[in-house]
Order: C-alpha cells, then structure tokens, then sequence
C-alpha cells in the first residue's frame, strides 16, 4: 500500500521536480530583466503571497469565482433539466444556446462592462454566464442519453416524475454533467482573471497587469505561478468531490 | 401491432389472443425476431397496440397499470448502480403509502425470500450477476404484484446459477401465488417452469398453440427434467419454433 502510494506520488511528481529544478539552475545567473532568477521570484513570493497580499488579492478572486460558478451551474443544472426533459422544447431552444456558448467567453466581458459598468457585479455576471453554458450542455445529453431499459423500469414501477428525475434520470446523467460542471469551473477561472484585467485594482489578474505595466517583472511573475498553484487546486477540491459523488460510478467500471 | 419502417408498415404481431388465469404461469416462445419482446412491451403498457386491446383483469392497459412488476433480462440497466440494494427495492414501495417500518420490514422479508438477507447497503455492482438478478426479482415481489413479468430473466447469467435462479421462480412462485408471463428463448425453461407455454410463430406472428404443462409440483431439476412429459413436451415445442409442425 505505502509503496503503492509512493510508486503514484513519483510518477505524477517527477516531471513538475525537473522542470522547477531546471528553471531554478538556468536561470541562477540570469540577468535578463524580463526573466529573473526563480530564486528571487521565491523570495519574492513568499515576501507577498505568504500571506500578506491574500485577503487583498487572492480572497477577492476566490470569492469572485465561486459565487460566479455556482450560480452559473445552478442555472445550467435548472435549464438544463427543463429543456433535457422536454424534446420539444429542446428542439427551440438548443439552436441559440448552441450560438452562445460559441463565443469566446472573455470576450463577453466587454458586453458585462457596457451593461454594468466596471463593478463587483459585472464580474460577477461575467464569471456566471460563462459557466451557465458547459453545465447546461452536459446536463440535456445526459439526459437524452438516459437508457431506455432505466426508463422503462421507472416506468412500470410507477416511479413519481420527481422520483424519476431525482433517482433516476439525473443519477444516471452523473458522469456527464460533472465532466460539464468541470469545464464551466475552468472557464470561470479563466474569466475570474480576465474580468479583473479591467478596471480594477483588486485580484490576482489585477495585481498580475498591474505589476507587468509597471516593470515590477518579478511581482509578475509570482502573480502567474499563484494562479497555476490556484487553478490546480481548485481543480485538484473539485475531484475529489466528484470522486465522492461518482464513487458508484468508479467503482462499477473497475469491476467490470 | 404495426411498426412504421423505412421500407414501409411492418406487421409484427396479429390476432394475439391468450389469456392468463389468476396464479397461472406461462412461457412465451417463438422463433428470434419473432415479437415477443413487442408482445412483453404490450402487455406491461410500455407500448400501444396499433389495434385492438390488453385486458388486465378486465381493464384496458394504455399506461403501465398499478400491480405490475417486471424482471428484465438486462439486471446492470435495471438496478440503479447509484442506489444501494435496499434503496432499489424501496424506491417503487414509496408510492404504496407504507411507513418507514412497513418498507424495512418488506425488504428485510424480500431478501431473505431470495437468499441476499443482510445485503440492504450493498450496491448492485458489488454482487454477482445471479445476484442482480436476485435482487431485481426482490424488488418486483416486494410491489406485490398482481402480474408479473419477465423478459428473459435469466439469459445473462451463467448455466449453474440460471437453474438456481429458476429454483428461485418456482419456489416464489409457490410462497406468493403471483400470476407470471416470461419471454423465453430457452424452450427447456419454459417447460420446466410453466403451467402453459404459448408459442407464437409467423411473420406476423400469431399464436401457434398454447401447450398446457401437465408436470407434477413441487418440480425439481433433477426428477422434473427426467420425466418423459418433459421430453415430450420440448420436443413438440422445439418443433413448433422450428417450424416443422
């Protein structure tokens, strides 16, 4: 078990080891302005990001993003319910989502500037459209690729349509809808960072432009590895939640 | 029944006409590709005829009726994976106005009918297919049906736990009196476990003949399957679904 674990960890961190340690020795003597030395950046890091700047810049951006993100997937969780229900309605409506969720979503920040002006809200508003659509997406094919046994096994045991939703339709669509959820997570990290590039003087993305504007190269530079180390992390909590909720999932394709 | 096919309407099944006494079991054979999966989608209300009518104790089916059950070949697409054995089970029961007590009482007493007691908080994945299998059969008693029905139960699972499982019908079937219909293609079967086996044959297909199964109870794999009635009676039925009577 213990070896197990240890035979995992080398394998996943072997290659992250090298490539910090050969960025750490080729760029010892540097003196290139625009790439310092990464033991400078490392003090530099853990001079602002340890923990001072934190609640000024990091606590904005979290909280940014999952207030975005949850009620940009609670939205798509609804829509995508209503319209993965009724085939129909599908049929209206899927064309035009289709077309919106084309659009690059950064470049709807601008069209959240005009509405709301450069404020919390229009972040907010950015962050949540972004992540309505991947969610929504997933949650209409997994519904309409419910098998058709499940169903009728819902059916004449006269499950009540709640009942079939909740315990059947929705479980069954599991999978699919997280591996949704999973990507209006990363677009809405990636609009979090891009709605403060504007206007604003608050968050990572904020003090990462700001720094680069002024030459402070070395601030840059920690601002772009703590958005690495935020972005695997968040990533990193949010399997582990889908392992817990997919666990029988896992579980029957290990077996089978 | 009709299908709307590419190539036109396609007659599957016509002038089926059998009825089903109250505690009876019979077998439904033919040939693959013969209608019986149709026949089986009819009779549970999961489809409409094209004309005429199902008759369940008198009342037309258009819906899947209340007092039904079904075991269906396909255990892994029935259970729900995500439920635990006993949530399965529970799942149907919730309608049926029963407390908290009564659903415990009914899946403890339903397990142990079929041999899994002790099993409520496993999952399906966690058991053997004869174990699907077993639980799907407890979950369909446990609504206390007044018909059930089984679409090739026990085609998916190995030969030693099929004639368990069979055991397992026959043995249910005498502790809950329930009025049974079974698509077969395993003409052994459904001798050995029925009262009358109907065969349908043709394209459409109609009834061929019902054959009544005189064989004594309590029947056994071993006694039953030896008689000369038994030989007999596949015999005649092979050659039904063969076509060559």
């Amino acid at each position: 078990m213990i070896k197990r674990i240890s035979l995992n960890a080398i394998q996943s961190l072997w290659l992250p080891f090298s490539l910090v340690a050969a960025w750490w020795l080729f760029s010892t003597n540097s003196e290139d302005p625009f790439f310092p030395p990464l033991s400078v950046i490392w003090d530099q890091f853990v001079f602002l990001w340890v923990f001072d700047n934190v609640p000024i810049h990091v606590v904005p951006s979290l909280i940014n993003l999952f207030s975005g993100f949850s009620i940009g997937v609670l939205i798509g969780l609804v829509g995508g319910v209503i319209i993965g229900t009724n085939q129909g309605l599908a049929r209206y409506i899927e064309p035009s989502v289709d077309f919106i969720r084309s659009i690059p979503p950064v470049a709807t920040v601008p069209i959240f500037i005009m509405i709301f002006g450069l404020n919390y809200e229009m972040r907010m508003a950015a962050i949540a459209f972004s992540a309505i659509f991947p969610t929504m997406l997933a949650v209409i094919q997994g519904m309409h690729s419910n098998n058709p046994t499940l169903l009728d096994t819902a059916k004449v045991f006269r499950l009540t349509p709640f009942q079939t939703l909740g315990r059947v339709r929705i479980p069954a669509a599991g999978p699919i809808i997280f591996s949704g959820i999973q990507v209006s997570l990363q677009v809405a990290f990636v609009v979090t960072i891009a709605s403060e590039l504007l206007g604003s003087g608050f968050g990572i993305g904020a003090f990462t432009l700001i720094a680069t504007d002024t030459f402070m190269i070395t601030d840059a530079w920690t601002g772009v590895i703590l958005m690495g180390i935020l972005g695997y992390l968040v990533n990193l909590i949010f399997n582990l939640v889908e392992r817990r909720a997919l666990r029988w999932y896992l579980a029957s394709k290990k077996l089978s | 029944m009709d299908y709307q096919t590419p190539t036109g309407i396609k007659h599957v099944l016509r002038d089926i006409s059998f009825s089903l006494l109250e505690g009876e079991f019979a077998s439904i054979v033919g040939p693959s590709g013969v209608g019986k999966t149709t026949l089986l989608r009819l009779l549970t209300g999961l489809m409409q005829p094209t004309s005429g009518t199902i008759r369940i104790n008198g009342e037309v089916v258009t819906s899947p009726p209340p007092g039904l059950a079904v075991v269906l070949q396909d255990y892994t697409r029935s259970l729900m994976p995500w439920l635990s054995v006993e949530k399965n089970i529970s799942l149907p029961l919730k309608r049926l106005g029963l407390t908290k007590a009564e659903i415990a009482e009914t899946i403890e007493s339903v397990l142990n009918e079929v041999g899994l007691s002790g099993n409520q908080k496993n999952y399906p994945w966690q058991l053997s297919g004869g174990m699907q299998q077993r639980v799907a059969i407890a979950r369909a008693i446990a609504v206390r049906p007044q018909l059930l029905i089984m679409d090739e139960p026990f085609a998916s699972v190995d030969a030693q736990t099929r004639f368990d499982l069979e055991d397992l019908v026959l043995k249910v079937r005498d502790d809950f009196k329930i009025t049974t219909a079974m698509v077969t293609h395993d003409i052994d079967e459904a001798v050995y476990l029925s009262d009358k086996v109907v065969v349908l044959y043709g394209s459409p297909a109609n009834v061929k003949e019902i054959v009544k199964v005189d064989l004594p109870y309590p029947r056994n794999q071993v006694s039953s399957r030896g008689r000369e009635e038994f030989a007999e009676l596949r015999t005649k039925i092979y050659a039904q679904v063969r076509g060559l009577q």
